[in-house]
């Protein structure tokens, strides 16, 4: 087993750096459901092209990456190995590099495979104990997508506590850590590292308009360019006097999570992450598939809780399907003219189901974890939910 | 106090522009005919404010002095006050102007639909974009066109391509003239536009050349096109002219086949009498080369440049301007030369066409290529038709945000090699739902070469209340502008002929803009009986998730014994806690 994961990682890394010499990254570079306006590579070169014109490129609204990524070229097909914090390295990294939704989007040369590393980055520091690279890496990740922010809980928890596996026996998170210092120093290192951040960023395009073309739209969603989550159809049909409403439920929205899935499983802050990845996957502005494939392969990180799994076949099920129609369809609709709007819309609901259906299982897996005795539950003893 | 009220009074009222100011009319009408058989009519009414000028825009805060006019029209003249418009150009065209084989048209605006273009001087209480916006309105108004729907997604400011026609008076520093510019293409011009349009001359078609236009005839052109353009020329003073222009095709009408044609057979009527208030009424007629064998009917007044000219201030009674080829037994079309020579000879007959009907120096040609609802290519290809001297267009792309350059792939072969042909690219990006794109760049066409220029694009996916009522229709993009700028036609255009002189004369010399035709772009539609499905459907998905994870999380799990006999008897004998709830 050990010799196998050894063997296989290098391999599956020279497969995908192959692939990535091959003509599928051109193919792929404009797809909409692996790269969204906000990872896009080709506005990203856009970018880069209009600043060395001296064109300020957040005059517009082709270009909506970070400035500080500007100067840095894309070495994509770069494994970001080694991100467990669980051990097991060999198949959480296969889940990882053989993720089909991981590995299509890396060589779409999305940023958002830079993204997931980050974000992957301030979870394994965060295992490790340590607390400044990790909070300094999910400032980074934060600055390049804002949503990762809503991470700091879970992290600030997992720095405070260990990242063993509590989830079969569950305890209180020791409150009186919660007010410490420590805490606050952390917050405060946080604060700091996305405050200096944001300060460079200013400093390298020259002003502040990099937020409103960044930050902003994620929350006003300018580009309606369609994608898997279930923002650009909700706010392309919207009635125009009903939009800030609504923009403001589904940011909040997504917010409303953090607190109670960090109380539930204080117990075990790392559950408590790769919850909210799932529920990002769902739920975030321009979500796309590398979104729902990170959630997807965290869940190898987590094998005491496959057996509590309700239904999972449904669930595969329900991905293979939307995996199926969503190329399908945005084809049918936007090349061959034989589909409309619907068709992808559709699929895209499936996809919603099936990330949601995930998370709803994995969720109430995790807690069922705690009374153990899978299978053997017989006929005297059932468990319910009070 | 009173006495210096009363000095302030006359003061005002000598320095009033409504005194001892001169009007002056003009008539003039082109008629040329073309190469291809048809026959190119262009109409200029010019009304001469002497000694006037435009309004400052710092004077805007006080009341306007009154405004008396005996020939220039009155609803104009408040507009151009109202928002302080120093200059205005107005151009409402139907038809795509075939350069190839019709050369450069008397009135430069030929860009399909509407053209509305003003310079303006800042200084004043209202921004420019808020008196642009107003004088959209008015002349939307004035004219029965949807100018309105200039809005600042379709605003844009090309000042290398359209600089100002006349002067533009000194402001106070740092108060400086800025431009505001907007196309429609899909705008169409017919009799609604045509009617008010001649409400503005002091002779409408009842006496002078204004009697020929007769909206059944005119709207029956291949090329019909409407103009405005108002003027200061320093010293002299505000100048309005207004502009028909249309290329009819006497061929089409005749039932022998033949190109001849005359006032009464193109526009149905005779010019009846002069225009008593006109200082000037005149028809032009293009000669061709005497060797072709035409006959002009009556005898024209004078012959000057190449064209006669009939006077109609002279004439006493109906004109019927007439031109035959009595050897000429049918009208043969011609195939045009490929590309003008200037090293070897020319002939008769092309000399007749470079003479008096100058083909362009190029050819050009511009798609939008992609079947895709979401990409797409632009592609420009200018031919140089000079064989010994390279060409510098300045190519002007105005771009609505529907549809997004993707700058970093533009590409530029000559004759299929790659070569660095685009210098002094200037480039504003588009915002989506609030601004378009703006590229200006130039153009290095070497000698009989063939320039492409390709431009990967993308499309955007616009809200449902955004699209036009018929949105499968797809969007019209404005045309492209590319002016020759190479010395041969600047330094060495020498005035030669009198339409040269003329045209230099009202500032469109030496810069010739040429328009492309427009195009349309389809863009991929959301369904648009959906909104309500689409919020009940998403939100339905929503709240499934958030209700099972929230029912998840509140709950405790507890092991319950069950007894078989007494299902009611449930009893939890044993608690555990899953997670930290019960703390």
């Amino acid at each position: 087993m050990a010799l196998s994961a050894q063997l296989a990682f290098p391999a599956l890394v020279a497969a995908r750096l192959l692939l990535a010499l091959s003509p599928l990254p051109d193919i792929l570079k404009d797809d909409n459901q692996l790269s969204s306006p906000l990872t896009s590579y080709s506005r990203l070169r856009e970018g880069i092209y209009l600043f060395r014109n001296g064109i300020d490129p957040y005059a517009g609204g082709t270009f909506r990456h970070m400035p500080w990524r500007r100067g840095r070229s894309c070495g994509y097909g770069r494994a970001r190995s080694k991100t467990s914090g669980a051990g097991r390295e060999g198949i959480v990294a296969a889940s990882y590099l053989l993720n089909p939704y991981l590995f299509l989007s890396s060589l779409a040369l999305s940023t958002s495979t830079f993204e997931n590393a980050l974000v992957l980055l301030a979870l394994m520091f965060a295992c490790e104990g340590r607390p400044s690279p990790a909070l300094l890496t999910l400032a980074l990740s934060a600055q390049l997508s804002l949503p990762t922010a809503l991470l700091l809980p879970a992290i600030t928890m997992l720095l405070l506590t260990t990242p063993l596996s509590q989830l079969a026996t569950p305890r209180a998170f020791p409150t009186a850590q919660v007010f410490s210092k420590r805490t606050g120093r952390m917050l405060a290192e946080f604060g700091t590292y996305f405050a200096v951040l944001t300060a460079a960023a200013t400093i390298a395009a020259g002003g502040m308009s990099w937020a409103e073309n960044t930050w902003g739209a994620g929350l006003a969603l300018p580009d309606l360019t369609p994608n898997p989550g279930l923002w650009w159809y909700f706010f392309t049909e919207m009635f125009d006097y009903f939009r800030p409403f609504f923009l403001v439920v589904f940011s909040v929205h997504l917010v409303i999570y953090v607190v109670p899935l960090c109380v539930k499983f204080q117990h075990d802050p790392l559950y408590a992450a790769f919850l909210l990845f799932g529920v990002f996957a769902v739920f975030k502005p321009y979500a796309t598939l590398p979104d729902s494939g990170i959630f997807i392969s965290m869940l190898s990180l987590f094998p005491e809780v496959y057996p509590y799994l309700r239904y999972p076949l449904v669930t595969a099920l329900l991905h293979v399907h939307a995996s199926a129609l969503l190329p399908l369809f945005h084809h049918l609709w936007t090349r061959a003219g034989t589909g409309n709007a619907n068709f992808f819309y559709a699929s895209t609901l499936v996809l919603g189901l099936a990330g949601g259906g995930a998370l709803i299982d994995c969720a109430w897996a995790g807690l069922r974890v705690a009374i153990g005795g899978a299978g053997k539950e017989g006929a005297e003893w059932v468990v319910v939910q009070e | 106090m009173w006495a210096q009220s009363t000095v302030a009074l006359v003061c005002a009222l000598l320095a009033s522009p409504t005194l001892g100011r001169h009007e002056e009319y003009n008539e003039d009408l082109v008629l040329r005919p073309l190469p291809d058989g048809k026959l190119l009519a262009r109409f200029a009414f010019t009304t001469l404010l002497a000694g006037a000028v435009p309004r400052a825009p710092a004077s805007l805060e006080d009341e306007d002095i009154s405004q008396h006019y005996t020939l220039f029209p009155l609803a104009l003249g408040q507009i151009l006050r109202e928002y302080a418009v120093t200059e205005l150009h107005l151009s409402l065209n139907a038809g795509k102007w075939d350069y190839d084989r019709w050369g450069y048209p008397e009135e430069p605006g030929v860009g399909t639909g509407a053209e509305l273009w003003a310079w303006m001087g800042d200084g004043a209480s209202s921004s420019i974009d808020a008196r642009w916006k107003g004088t959209q309105n008015a002349l939307a108004g004035l004219f029965c066109a949807s100018l309105g729907a200039m809005d600042n997604q379709r605003t844009t400011s090309p000042t290398r391509a359209f600089p100002p026609a006349g002067q533009l008076p000194r402001l106070h520093s740092p108060h400086r003239h800025a431009l505001r510019h907007a196309t429609l293409p899909a705008e169409h011009v017919c009799t609604e536009n045509l009617t008010p349009f001649l409400k503005l001359l002091p002779c409408p078609a009842r006496a002078g050349a204004a009697a020929l236009l007769d909206p059944h005839r005119v709207f029956d052109a291949d090329w019909h096109g409407l103009g405005m353009h108002v003027r200061w020329r320093a010293g002299v003073g505000i100048e309005l002219s207004l502009t028909v222009q249309a290329v009819f095709d006497p061929v089409r009408g005749a039932r022998d086949g033949k190109r001849d044609w005359s006032l009464r057979s193109i526009f149905d009527r005779g010019i009846p009498r002069a225009c008593p208030v006109a200082t000037t009424s005149q028809v032009r007629v293009d000669l061709p080369p005497a060797d072709s064998g035409f006959e002009l009917s009556p005898e024209p007044s004078r012959i000057e440049h190449g064209q006669a000219i009939f006077d109609i201030m002279d004439t006493t009674q109906d004109l019927d301007v007439a031109m035959k080829w009595p050897q000429e037994p049918k009208f043969a079309y011609r195939a045009l030369p490929p590309t003008i020579d200037t090293s070897t000879p020319l002939t008769t007959s092309a000399a007749f066409d470079l003479h008096h009907n100058p083909r362009i120096p190029f050819s050009f040609l511009r798609t939008l290529k992609g079947a895709s609802q979401d990409q797409g290519t632009l592609a420009l290809t200018v031919r140089n038709h000079d064989s010994t001297l390279p060409l510098d267009v300045l190519y002007l792309e105005t771009m609505p945000w529907h549809v997004e350059f993707y700058l970093h792939t533009m590409r530029t072969t000559c004759d299929a090699i790659p070569c660095d042909a685009l210098s002094n690219l200037t480039y504003t990006p588009p915002v989506p739902h609030t601004s378009p794109a703006l590229l200006q760049a130039m153009l290095t066409i070497p000698p009989h070469a063939t320039l492409r220029l390709t431009l990967e694009a993308r499309k955007a996916f616009l809200r449902y209340t955004e699209h036009p009522p018929d949105a499968q229709r797809g969007w019209d993009l404005p045309p492209a502008v590319l002016i020759p700028i190479s010395p041969l036609h600047t330094s060495q255009s020498q005035p030669q002929s009198q339409t040269d002189k003329a045209e230099i004369e009202r500032g469109w010399g030496g810069r010739r803009r040429v328009y492309t035709p427009v195009l349309l772009v389809d863009l991929a539609t959301p369904d648009f009986s959906m909104p309500y499905n689409v919020i009940i459907m998403s939100c339905t998905l929503v709240a499934l998730i958030f209700g099972s994870i929230f029912n998840i999380l509140t709950r405790r799990f507890a092991l319950v014994k069950v007894v078989d006999s007494e299902p009611e008897e449930k009893e939890s004998a044993e608690e555990v806690d899953a997670g930290a709830g019960a703390q």
